[in-house]
Parts: structure tokens; C-alpha cells; sequence
């Protein structure tokens, strides 16, 4: 009896929830799949099509195109995200000077908003903005930034071997050498500069249209290209919590004893610190696999000046069957469209479970 | 004596209650943009004219057609929304517009002979008028006088020829204090020369026309400011559109509408401007333009629950007053044949003279309603965009991807 009651009472505690679940998702889930059948344009249905919507889905050259776009931003950002999240949080673990400052400034990028982090973005990126500016500036100071590393270079090889020579036990990267050598390739690529011996590298203005181009970089249009940059400045941050709070939990004591062993910092970030979070790159992988599959807004905003071609994803792509076309809304194609974005991102997650981060932890 | 106040009290609450609810709330969006204006024409002409009505404003920052559709269909629609010409035959076809001639055809203020055929036409759908135009637009070449002094170019005119356009854009181009002009791969742009070079909306045979030689003819001028340098798109230069790039001055000529002149009032209003025709295609030969009109509509059944206040109040908004006021702000021209004599377009401010070239480009021939009939403006301009993009960045020839464009434009019409 007593169960019973016990029963009521959780399924009563539960009921807000459920009720939640049952109108958003599975009511509108139920809907969807049926829509995907018919000819629905938001105001009525004419005919049950069977299976034509998604027939006509997978011949559409454009549907084509947005899921591989998905597929490949999914895969890139994901994994940028994640190795760029687990390595910041790695160094804002640290004991710093500054830390509360650092781990402010990483987060910035995730509670503004992505609008107007898009709109700037856009607006950096333009054929002549600042991000072309700065690609110009680099190019043609180029013999002067390789004339340095060169004497750096040098430099702190010479004071190495001569150190070493003379059994002192000098670091290939030895602070205190390499600021020397910092210091002579300045002296040197001055005066140099100075006596024209060598001079700026004589080349036309970088003017890449990161937004408005078809050309592609690696078989990715350079418009998704650039959202892929600024999908994983804005993201990673977020992932960065995530893992920083997963490195709390991570025992001291096993780096204190890697540290015995003369680990390096890579072996206790392959050996200790991966392994012991694995739950917690499991949630930031599945996290992030299923925004990206998902990535909706920096598209649209940026199809206003890109081509259509070079930045449709799944998502756009189900509003642009919805609304884009400027025709009674093609609710059945866009049902199917999203149908499939559904299926992709269980079926992408599932797998990822399977041969890449599961959820079981280390200590399990 | 505290029983008798009690009493009072309630029968002034019970009258407050039911005054109040005999306050009908009319329900209007629009553009976000327009916001400003729709607020200061609400409060002078509106507030207090129609007893127990108030007119609250709801500006829509989303994509108008998409926030039409998606409250049509869920019966959530504004009491009144705007119908742009460009999908106006998708929302006739929605079943959830009603019809406004039993209203006009009833109305002391506002008779279809009152307002210019065209505008009427551009709404009306078997034989039932769905919105009334409230003004409406055409494009102009916008050039900077200080810039075509500086450069000693003749400013554009109408006699222009695409030949003598490209040359003075050639001429004034004076970079990096300003660009020739600022002209984005947009089809609304595009469109209006291809047409005026010959090309068909669609070929006799209903499939896609741009991979006609006029379309190609024409894709291959409209690219070629960007091809030979002299010009710039809006994205090049960190603007969001054309205008944005004029007002600021760093492009001497833009192609746009009677909506650039709120920003340069705004922003910059002693810009030394003018406005002249689109250039045509030969000496004497033909010239294109778009007609764009956006018009006052109400669903079928309005939340209001009052239809007939709902159209008192698109009566006043459609008003000589309201027209002329509007006019003269410089925001768009009115819908009204009256206000065509308007003193205002013989004034020497520049506004008003754009206002007059913008006004006198919707009568000239080879101008065509911003429609696209049951093609779909989105399935029939995308390719297009597309192309120009490649074409301007040197992606790709003329001939390449207009074929393209025909071919991507066929598939959407279902012609393989």
C-alpha cells in the first residue's frame, strides 16, 4: 500500500515534466512525422504523398549539400571545441596569478550574444577589415619576423651547446637564454631594417572574401569556414567549465606521484588527466556534436551576405523549405528535413558513444 | 455614511470594469523600422479619432513573411499586418486574409478611384482586393555631388546609356576616400536591368530564362564595376547594405529606393545628393525598374474581434492626412492618386527631389511589380544571387554560372 502511495507520489512530482514532454516533444514529434507524409503548407492539407517528401529531399542537389555541410562542421567544430575547451581548462586549473581574471575573459564569448558576435565577426571579416588588415601586415613583415626567429634560433643554440659544454645543465628552452636571444634578434633586425638589408616583403593586399565566395579551403566553402572559427570561440568557453569543474574532481595525489615518476606535462594529460575525466568529455562531445548538427543562427544570419550554397546546413535548410523559398511554406519537406537532421544526430551520438568517449568513468 | 461610499465605490469599479471592457484593442505590426514613424503618425492622427479604440503597435523584428505566415496559420495574426506585393499572392492563397471590398465599397473615406491602379492590382487576386497599398517605391541611382564635383564626372542623368553609367562610375571611383559605387549580388537589384535588356520573366516554355544571352548581357555589366575595381559590395567595405556605405559617404553611387532617404535625414542630412533614373540599355532604348508597394491587410477573423473598426483604422492610416504627412517626412510616397500634385515635389530640398525621381520611375515603362507570381521570389532569386556572387568574385564566367543559375532555378520549378 504503502508503494503504491509511494508511486503516486513521484508520478505527481513527475506530472509537470511529463506533461511538458508529452506537448513540446512528443506531441509535436507525432505531428512532424505525419506532416512528412503530406502536402501540408501550414493552412491545409491536400494529398497524403507517401514517401515523396523525402524521395525529393535526397534528390535535392541543396539538401545534398546542407547535410554534408552539417556532417563536416560537426565533426571539425566538435572536435576543435573540445581539445581547445580541455587545453584552456588544463592551464585555468592551474594555480596562476590571475586566475578569476582568465577564466572571466575565456567566458566572455559564451554570454554575449550570437547575433551580435556574428554581426562583429562578419564585420572583422570583410574584404577590407581587420582580419585581412592583420593577414597583410603579417605577409609583408614576414622577413623581418623570420630574420628574428632565426637569431633567436641561433642564438639559444650556441648558449645551449656552450652551456652544456661547459657541464652546466642548460634547457633547450632556457628562460633566461631564450630572453637573450630575444634581445640580440632585436638589435639585429633593427639594425638590419635599419641599413635596408632587409626590407618588408613587397605584396599585394590580402583581400579574401570570407563571407561572399564560393571558393573553398579543403573542400569547405570559406563562408563555413569562418563560421567554424567563430562557432568554437564562442563554444569552447562553455565546454571550459565543464571540463574545469570535471578536473576538480580529478585526485591530487595522482599527479603528485606522476610527478615522482618524472612525468611530463603531456604524459599527466594523456595518462591522468583524459582518462579521469572521460565522463565529462563525454557529455561536452555529445553536447557539442548535437549543437553543431543543430547550428542554425550563425547561418542565417550570415546567408544574408554568403551564398545560400556555401553556408546551408540541415537546420537552415528546414527553415528555408519553411519560409525561404517565398511559397506557402513546404511544411511536409521541411517535417522530412528534420526528420533526417533527428535521426543523424541520435545515430551520430549513438556511435560516438560506441567507438569514441562513453560515459563510464575511469574509476568504473 | 461609510455604507453609502462603499456603495459608491462599487458602482465606480463595477463602470471602470465595464468601460474597460469596452476598449477594443486594434493590433498593427510592421516592420521594426518603421517604428518610429508608425508611432508618431498613431499619436497624431489615430489616438481619440475612433471612440473606445486603441491602436497599440507591434513592431517585428523577424522576417515579416515568415512571422505572417506562421500567425495566419495559427489564427494569432495581428488585427492588421502589411502585405508586401512581393508575396502578396502567397498570403491571398493562405484563405486567411479577408477580402476588403465589402468594406471599401461601404467606406465614406476610401474608394478604389481614389487610389493609383497599379497599386490596386499589385493586391487584388481573383477579383478580390486582399490590402491597401499604403505607399510604395522604386529604385534610383543615388550619387553623391560633392564626389562628382571633387572628380569634375557629370553627375548621372536620365539620358545615361549603361555605356556612359560605367564610364562615370569608372571616373569618380577614388579609393580609399570612396568607391564608385557600392552594388551587392542582389537580385531586387539585378532583375530590373536583365529585364530591360530583354530578358522573360520565364521562357515561353515556363522554364528558367537567365541562360538567355540578355541575362548574360545584362549579369555581365551588372558584375563588371567589381570585376574591373571600381566598384564595391557593402560586405567589402564593413556595411550592411548600400545605403549604409552612401550615407556614410564612401561610395559616390548606391541603386536604391525612397527608404535611403530616412537614414541620410537621419544620419547625415547635409549630404549633398541627387537621384536619377536607371540608366537605360542604349540611347533611347528600354529601362527597368521594380515597383514595390507594401499595403495594409487583416485577417479573416481579426483578434480584435471588430472588423469594421479594424478597417476605420486602416481608413485613417490610407487617409489624405496620413498620406501627406508622410510624404512630407520624406518616409515613402503615398498610395493616393491626390497627393501626386503635391507641392512637396516641386520643392528644391533634395529629398523632395529624390522623393519626385523616385515617384516619376514607377510610371516609366519597363516598370514591373516586385512579384514573382507562383515561382516563389526566394526560389527565383537565390540562383540568381548565387551567380552574381561568383561572377563578382571572379569564380566563375558569366556563361557558367547563369547556366547555372537556369539550372538550379529549373529543378525548383521541377524541369529537370
Amino acid at each position: 500500500m504503502r508503494k503504491r502511495s509511494d508511486w503516486a507520489s513521484g508520478f505527481i512530482f513527475l506530472l509537470p515534466l511529463l506533461f511538458t514532454l508529452a506537448v513540446a516533444f512528443l506531441y509535436a514529434f507525432v505531428r512532424t512525422v505525419y506532416f512528412s507524409f503530406t502536402d501540408y503548407n501550414l493552412f491545409r492539407i491536400t494529398h497524403f504523398v507517401g514517401f515523396d517528401n523525402y524521395v525529393q529531399l535526397f534528390s535535392d542537389p541543396r539538401f545534398m549539400l546542407a547535410l554534408t555541410h552539417s556532417l563536416v562542421f560537426a565533426a571539425i567544430v566538435t572536435a576543435s571545441q573540445t581539445f581547445f575547451a580541455l587545453l584552456l581548462a588544463v592551464v585555468l586549473n592551474q594555480k596562476i596569478r590571475g586566475l578569476t581574471f582568465f577564466r572571466a575573459t575565456y567566458y566572455v564569448p559564451c554570454i554575449a550574444s550570437s547575433v551580435a558576435i556574428t554581426t562583429v565577426f562578419v564585420w572583422l571579416m570583410n574584404r577590407r577589415g581587420t582580419i585581412n588588415w592583420l593577414l597583410t601586415a603579417i605577409g609583408r613583415n614576414f622577413p623581418f619576423v623570420a630574420l628574428g626567429l632565426a637569431v633567436v634560433i641561433a642564438v639559444q643554440a650556441i648558449q645551449v651547446y656552450w652551456d652544456r659544454r661547459h657541464g652546466l645543465p642548460a634547457r633547450a628552452l632556457d628562460p633566461v637564454h631564450l630572453g637573450i636571444g630575444l634581445l640580440a634578434a632585436t638589435v639585429v633586425t633593427v639594425m638590419l631594417a635599419q641599413f635596408g638589408v632587409v626590407r618588408p616583403y613587397s605584396m599585394a593586399e590580402v583581400a579574401i572574401p570570407w563571407f561572399t565566395t564560393r571558393q573553398a579551403f579543403l573542400g569547405i566553402p570559406l563562408p563555413l569556414l569562418s563560421i567554424m572559427m567563430l562557432n568554437i570561440w564562442t563554444t569552447a568557453p562553455t565546454m571550459m567549465i565543464l571540463f574545469l569543474a570535471g578536473l576538480q574532481d580529478v585526485p591530487r595525489e595522482l599527479y603528485e606521484v606522476a610527478d615522482l615518476d618524472g612525468a611530463t606535462p603531456w604524459q599527466k594529460l594523456r595518462y591522468i588527466t583524459v582518462p579521469a575525466i572521460r565522463p565529462v568529455m563525454f557529455l561536452v562531445i555529445t553536447l557539442g556534436l548535437i549543437g553543431t548538427l543543430q547550428m542554425f543562427d550563425q547561418a542565417a544570419i550570415t546567408s544574408g551576405i554568403a551564398p545560400l550554397e556555401s553556408v546551408i546546413t540541415l537546420a537552415y535548410y528546414v527553415y528555408w523549405s519553411l519560409f525561404g523559398a517565398r511559397t506557402l511554406p513546404r511544411v511536409g519537406m521541411a517535417s522530412a528535413a528534420a526528420l533526417v537532421l533527428a535521426v543523424l544526430t541520435l545515430v551520430v551520438v549513438l556511435l560516438q558513444r560506441r567507438v569514441g568517449f562513453s560515459e563510464r568513468g575511469w574509476y568504473s | 455614511m461609510r455604507r453609502i461610499l462603499l456603495s459608491v465605490l462599487l458602482v465606480v469599479l463595477v463602470c471602470s470594469v465595464g468601460l474597460a471592457q469596452e476598449k477594443v484593442i486594434i493590433t498593427l505590426a510592421g516592420h521594426s523600422v518603421d517604428t518610429p514613424l508608425m508611432q508618431d503618425v498613431l499619436a497624431r492622427f489615430v489616438v481619440g479619432k475612433i471612440p473606445g479604440v486603441e491602436v497599440v503597435w507591434e513592431p517585428i523584428t523577424e522576417d515579416y513573411f515568415a512571422f505572417a505566415m506562421r500567425t495566419l496559420a495559427a489564427g494569432t495574426a495581428p488585427d492588421i499586418l502589411y502585405l508586401d506585393v512581393y508575396w502578396a499572392r502567397e498570403g491571398a492563397e493562405t484563405g486567411a486574409l479577408a477580402p476588403l471590398d465589402q468594406y471599401i465599397a461601404q467606406s465614406k473615406i476610401l474608394h478604389k478611384e481614389d487610389l493609383i491602379p497599379v497599386l490596386l492590382d499589385a493586391f487584388t487576386f481573383d477579383g478580390n482586393l486582399y490590402a491597401i497599398s499604403k505607399d510604395f517605391n522604386s529604385l534610383v541611382i543615388y550619387y553623391n555631388k560633392d564626389m562628382f564635383d571633387a572628380k569634375g564626372v557629370p553627375y548621372p542623368s536620365a539620358d545615361d546609356t549603361w555605356l556612359t553609367f560605367l564610364e562615370k562610375i569608372a571616373r569618380v571611383h577614388n579609393p580609399p576616400e570612396w568607391y564608385g559605387i557600392c552594388l551587392n549580388a542582389d537580385a531586387a537589384r539585378f532583375l530590373p536591368f536583365a529585364f530591360a535588356a530583354g530578358m522573360p520573366f520565364l521562357k515561353e516554355d515556363g522554364s528558367a530564362p537567365f541562360d538567355l544571352a540578355a541575362a548574360k548581357y545584362a549579369a555581365d555589366w551588372f558584375t563588371i564595376f567589381q570585376r574591373l575595381g571600381i566598384g564595391v559590395t557593402s560586405a567589402d567595405i564593413g556595411f550592411g547594405w548600400p545605403g549604409a556605405a552612401f550615407v556614410a559617404e564612401k561610395a559616390a553611387v548606391v541603386i536604391e529606393g525612397g527608404w535611403l532617404m530616412p537614414p541620410i535625414r537621419g544620419e547625415n542630412p547635409t549630404l549633398n545628393f541627387g537621384a536619377a533614373f536607371l540608366p537605360e540599355v542604349w540611347q533611347g532604348g528600354p529601362r527597368g525598374n521594380y515597383l514595390f508597394t507594401v499595403g495594409y491587410a487583416m485577417p479573416v477573423n481579426p483578434p480584435s474581434g471588430r472588423p469594421d473598426l479594424v478597417f476605420k483604422v486602416i481608413e485613417i492610416l490610407t487617409s489624405p492626412e496620413v498620406q501627406e504627412y508622410i510624404l512630407k517626412s520624406g518616409h515613402a510616397i503615398p498610395s493616393r492618386k491626390a497627393l501626386l500634385g503635391s507641392p512637396f515635389f516641386q520643392q528644391v530640398d533634395p529629398f523632395a527631389q529624390a522623393t519626385k525621381t523616385v515617384f516619376e520611375a514607377t510610371a516609366l515603362p519597363g516598370t514591373v511589380p516586385f512579384a514573382f507570381g507562383a515561382v516563389g521570389g526566394g526560389n527565383y532569386m537565390t540562383p540568381v544571387v548565387e551567380a552574381l556572387t561568383l561572377i563578382m568574385q571572379g569564380e566563375a564566367t558569366v556563361e557558367e554560372a547563369m547556366n547555372a543559375a537556369a539550372a538550379k532555378l529549373n529543378l525548383a520549378l521541377g524541369l529537370k
